[in-house]
């Protein structure tokens, strides 16, 4: 293709997708900053450096995913998928023990988790594999049975690491992609039914402390000082910011370390914005992700194809279940699991990976037809 | 909504994605308002509670000074070797930090040549709850210490040496039960209280004496800062500081001079060979109700309840059943007054008529009264002979009081003496005062359920009978017939002044009351005990000071008590006689005699107040007389 057309292409796209992005992408540096900040001239990790290098690199990302059309992309969806399979095993393998969970894959500090691709992939491939099935099909039991085997088997995987956040965030992402193409609802219904079943086995399935924070959600006050101190340091972080909160760089609860320093930059960065911004603040966060939600749905609409409306629905349900989940556990609304905020979050590998997804929204959007 | 039609018209599907997302943000969008909004105080407040913590630094005791402004308690500084276990905690590496402290200590110790008295469960305890203060090791540590410590700080890590406030007593006991002691405050708070805040040290409180009377004034205001703390407890900044207010200076009536003259001459009281002095001695301005002097002895010296003195020490002192040193003799303790209650029943005598100055009572050492088995003696059995109101006194003649006791009647003694103010408080603003008991037949119908009979009454004029009175009245009944009917409120606190020299309070004299008696009738017995002094056959005649005329009674009182039958000895005057400066009363509660050993305390008190000789002549007769 030439240049003009390119550009022409970049012409075409969402500007308001674009700027809430750039503005949570910013907000989240500042953020970061703040929530490693220990007072004047303490020495503090430079993360919020580490984060603005992966918006570079996912600015790049997000251009190229975003200006190659998208169905070319769809082609390629067995081998992506693949390559999701594949890095999951890796992990499982040779993935660097954190926490006593493998989720890493990489070489000294740089590294990638292979749960983030699985995401992508998988949203792709369900994608994918709903838009190749007709109508008549997919009225059949035989597309809510396959498409269960294409979501579980990464799951499964991620699952076992474990990553009990990225799995269980498959699983609205397949919902909702069933559920857009026009799966029956009372299909959608039974299997549901049978997960709540099936909840008993996986509980067995559990690592104690992922018990312990399913429990600590239901009762807050149970050991405020061991499981539930993350939940009610959170709470107290979020609460204490108040309408206006106390000013950038003034919230404690993360200078002084109340805040876990572990998770403040990444999983609790809300907390952090809370505090220092309080109810203010965390009404402009939510309504820049409904900026993106709507116009991801609004693209999900406009699409040229059902496999444009099929991703960018997957898209929008992978970031809105990101949102509510990551939000929902500051204050207490859902169970704490390890579940990033996109765009603000700290993290290499979820930041390129939400900067592909957006890009890829971008790409339906561009790719729209104009009438 | 115009979005969601949309979608309708694209996918109908995409309408109901579209409201679960709206729902969503909407629900996070509620709950944060809860949290934020409606529960922010709250969390606000937890946010304190865990992270905010208070340090209280005890302000300085406001100093208490004698009339003359001679400094009777002030501060000085005391060096405490304190450790920082923050530090220690630093550098120690992930090792126990009770092991590192006590390690630490250890060598310490050995260098200071001082054992440590700190157990592992005061070092965690400190670690857990107040991390960012000082732990004190050695409170007011020696100067060699000092020295030895500051040569090797540099070499000793997380160790440091502190000054703090102690209250310091410059004039050592004098004035000790007047002036009282400091003690720590009794942390009773709530547990939450205790960890909320960190304290330097205790906070002393006064204990007894002006201390306990005036500790709020003395006391301050307490400065501190707020912290923020880490989780682990370490503080990571200040928020605001608030300095300590120096407490206000009390200002006493009391005259260290006159205090010193009166502790000497009781110390050197003529008691009984092998015998320690206990007693009390009060001295008043009789026209002012001023206290100049007021001791007690044994008395003991407020400097030891330092935080220095090892716990054994002080209770030995607050313990010691014997001495009773801490025991303030002259407001607290109640005695029969013995003879020198004769001057209110000849006052009583006198006034309700059953005494004329002229009348006389032969005495024959003894008097049967009604028919009781035993006769009431005289302390001269040889017997007085022919006694008027005068030599009454004078020569303190019983069987003259037994008569004219009864003649006077119970209701008449006692109407005068409640007038004096016995058996009931004199409102001293030094506190914790008896106020004694003057009986009457109501009270021994209900508390002995006997009736009262004439011997009661001849009792009661002698002052035996079932009479406690204090020093502290007795020296007021003294003031009362010195200043011939008008009796002031005794007061010891001049003036309090706040730090800023503003003055916060004053003592005013009060006149407390004024005896019925007709001025000749109060002359008559002002002459009589003018007398007792004066005259070398007088019973109080070794109070006498050349150059001044004093006037005065003594008294014996016998007494059982566990040790045995003993003597509670007093002796109560005034001088000059004309215009009376000053006020006294003595007791001691075991001697020979008012006369023989009350007395001459007070001769030499007088002496030493208007700085004259005590009279010489008496001295070498002192042996001649007795009453």
């Amino acid at each position: 293709m030439q240049i003009e057309k390119r550009i022409e292409l970049v012409k075409r796209m969402d500007w308001w997708l674009l700027g809430a992005m750039v503005a949570l992408a910013v907000g989240g540096v500042f953020f970061i900053y703040s929530a490693s900040y220990r007072g004047p001239g303490q020495p503090m990790p430079s993360y919020y450096k580490m984060q603005m290098v992966w918006f570079g690199i996912g600015l790049v990302i997000y251009l190229a995913v975003a200006l190659v059309d998208y169905r070319l992309i769809c082609q390629w969806a067995t081998v992506w998928y693949a390559l999701a399979i594949g890095l999951l095993l890796l992990v499982l393998v040779a993935g660097a023990k954190v926490y006593g969970a493998r989720r890493w894959l990489g070489w000294g500090s740089l590294g990638i988790q292979p749960a983030e691709v699985a995401k992508l992939a998988v949203i792709i491939a369900v994608s994918y594999f709903l838009f190749h099935r007709t109508p008549e099909m997919r009225h059949r039991w035989q597309t809510v049975l396959w498409t269960l085997l294409i979501v579980g088997v990464p799951q499964l995987l991620i699952f076992a690491q474990p990553d009990l956040g990225s799995a269980v965030i498959l699983v609205p992402i397949s919902f909702g992609l069933m559920f857009v193409s026009g799966v029956r609802v009372k299909h959608l219904a039974l299997v549901a039914l049978a997960g709540v079943c099936l909840a008993p086995v996986v509980w067995t399935q559990l690592k104690s402390y992922q018990k312990d924070r399913l429990t600590v959600f239901l009762d807050p006050t149970k050991d405020p000082l061991g499981v539930g101190w993350n939940l009610n340091q959170s709470l107290i972080a979020v609460g204490s910011g108040g309408f206006a909160g106390k000013g950038y760089l003034q919230g404690t609860q993360s200078t002084l370390g109340y805040l876990p320093r572990t998770v403040a930059p990444n999983d609790f960065l809300f907390s952090v914005i809370a505090e220092e911004k309080g109810f203010v603040g965390s009404m402009c966060v939510i309504g820049l992700y409904a900026v993106i939600l709507f116009c991801g749905l609004r693209i999900a609409a406009y699409a040229r194809d059902r496999l444009g409306m099929l991703l960018a629905t997957g898209i929008v349900a992978m970031l809105f279940f990101h949102v509510f989940i990551n939000i929902g556990m500051t204050i207490g609304l859902m169970p704490v699991k390890g579940l990033p905020l996109p765009l603000l979050s700290y993290g290499g590998s979820f930041v390129l990976a939400t900067m592909a997804a957006l890009g890829l929204l971008q790409n339906i959007w561009i790719h729209r037809r104009v009438y | 909504m115009i979005i969601l039609r949309s979608f309708r018209d694209r996918n109908p599907r995409l309408e109901a994605m579209g409201i679960i997302v709206g729902v969503g943000l909407f629900v996070l969008l509620v709950a944060l308002w809860r949290v934020q909004v409606s529960h922010g105080e709250h969390y606000d407040n937890r946010q304190d509670a865990q992270s905010l913590r208070r340090i209280r630094i005890p302000a300085a005791r406001g100093e208490i000074v004698d009339r003359n402004g001679v400094v009777l308690a002030n501060n000085r500084p005391s060096y405490d070797i304190v450790i920082y276990l923050e530090q220690l905690n630093r550098m120690s590496k992930r090792q126990d930090v009770v092991q590192v402290a006590q390690a630490s200590l250890g060598a310490l110790s050995q260098t200071l040549q001082m054992p440590v008295g700190l157990s592992d469960r005061d070092v965690r305890i400190h670690y857990q709850l107040r991390r960012p203060i000082p732990l004190p090791v050695w409170r007011d540590v020696k100067a060699e210490q000092v020295a030895a410590f500051a040569e090797r700080a540099s070499t000793l890590p997380g160790a440091d040496l502190i000054v703090m406030p102690v209250r310091q007593y410059p004039q050592g006991s004098l004035a000790a039960h007047v002036l009282g002691y400091v003690g720590k405050a009794q942390q009773d708070g709530e547990e939450e209280e205790i960890e909320r805040y960190y304290y330097y040290q205790p906070d002393s409180v006064g204990k007894q004496g002006i201390e306990h009377a005036c500790d709020e004034l003395l006391r301050g205001a307490p400065g501190g800062k707020t912290i923020r703390v880490s989780p682990g407890g370490t503080m990571v900044g200040e928020i605001g500081e608030k300095t300590a207010e120096r407490g206000g200076r009390v200002t006493l009536t009391l005259d260290a001079r006159i205090q010193r003259i009166v502790e000497e001459a009781l110390a050197r009281a003529p008691v009984p060979a092998g015998k320690d002095v206990k007693g009390a001695a009060v001295v008043l301005d009789p026209r002012t109700g001023e206290v100049l002097a007021l001791a007690s002895a044994p008395s003991f010296d407020p400097n030891v309840f330092n935080p220095g003195t090892p716990d054994a020490v002080i209770t030995a002192l607050m313990t010691d059943k014997v001495r009773r040193p801490m025991y303030n003799r002259a407001i607290g303790g109640a005695y029969a007054p013995g003879s020198t209650f004769k001057t209110i029943t000849l006052l009583a005598g006198l006034e309700s008529g059953a005494i004329s100055p002229n009348d006389t009572v032969t005495c024959t050492g003894s008097l049967q009264i009604g028919n009781w088995h035993r006769s009431f003696g005289c302390w001269n059995h040889a017997g007085h002979g022919s006694v008027d109101a005068f030599t009454a006194i004078k020569e303190s003649c019983d069987v003259f009081f037994y008569r004219e006791g009864m003649k006077t009647g119970v209701e008449a003694i006692t109407k005068v003496a409640a007038e004096f103010g016995l058996g009931q408080p004199t409102g001293f603003d030094l506190g914790s005062e008896r106020k004694g008991l003057v009986p009457s037949p109501a009270w021994k119908l209900t508390q002995r359920g006997e009736r009262w009979w004439d011997g009661d009454t001849a009792q009661l004029a002698i002052g035996q009978s079932f009479l406690l009175v204090t020093p502290l009245q007795m020296a007021n009944v003294a003031a009362t017939f010195a200043n011939r009917g008008i009796s002031w409120k005794p007061f010891i606190v001049e003036r309090v002044e706040s730090a800023d020299g503003a003055v916060i309070r004053r003592g005013m004299p009060q006149v407390r009351g004024r005896l019925s008696a007709a001025p000749q009738q109060i002359e008559t017995v002002r002459h009589a005990m003018l007398g007792a002094v004066r005259d070398m056959d007088g019973t109080a005649h070794h109070a006498a000071v050349s150059g001044l005329s004093v006037a005065g009674k003594s008294g014996t009182a016998e007494y059982d008590t566990a040790q045995g039958r003993q003597k509670r000895v007093w002796f109560i005057g005034f001088a000059p006689y004309d215009e009376p400066q000053v006020a006294v009363a003595v007791v001691l509660e075991d001697g020979d005699s008012g006369g023989h050993t009350a007395a001459p305390v007070a001769g030499a008190i007088l002496a030493g107040i208007f700085q004259k000789s005590e009279d010489r002549e008496a001295l070498a007769n002192r042996d001649a007389y007795a009453d």
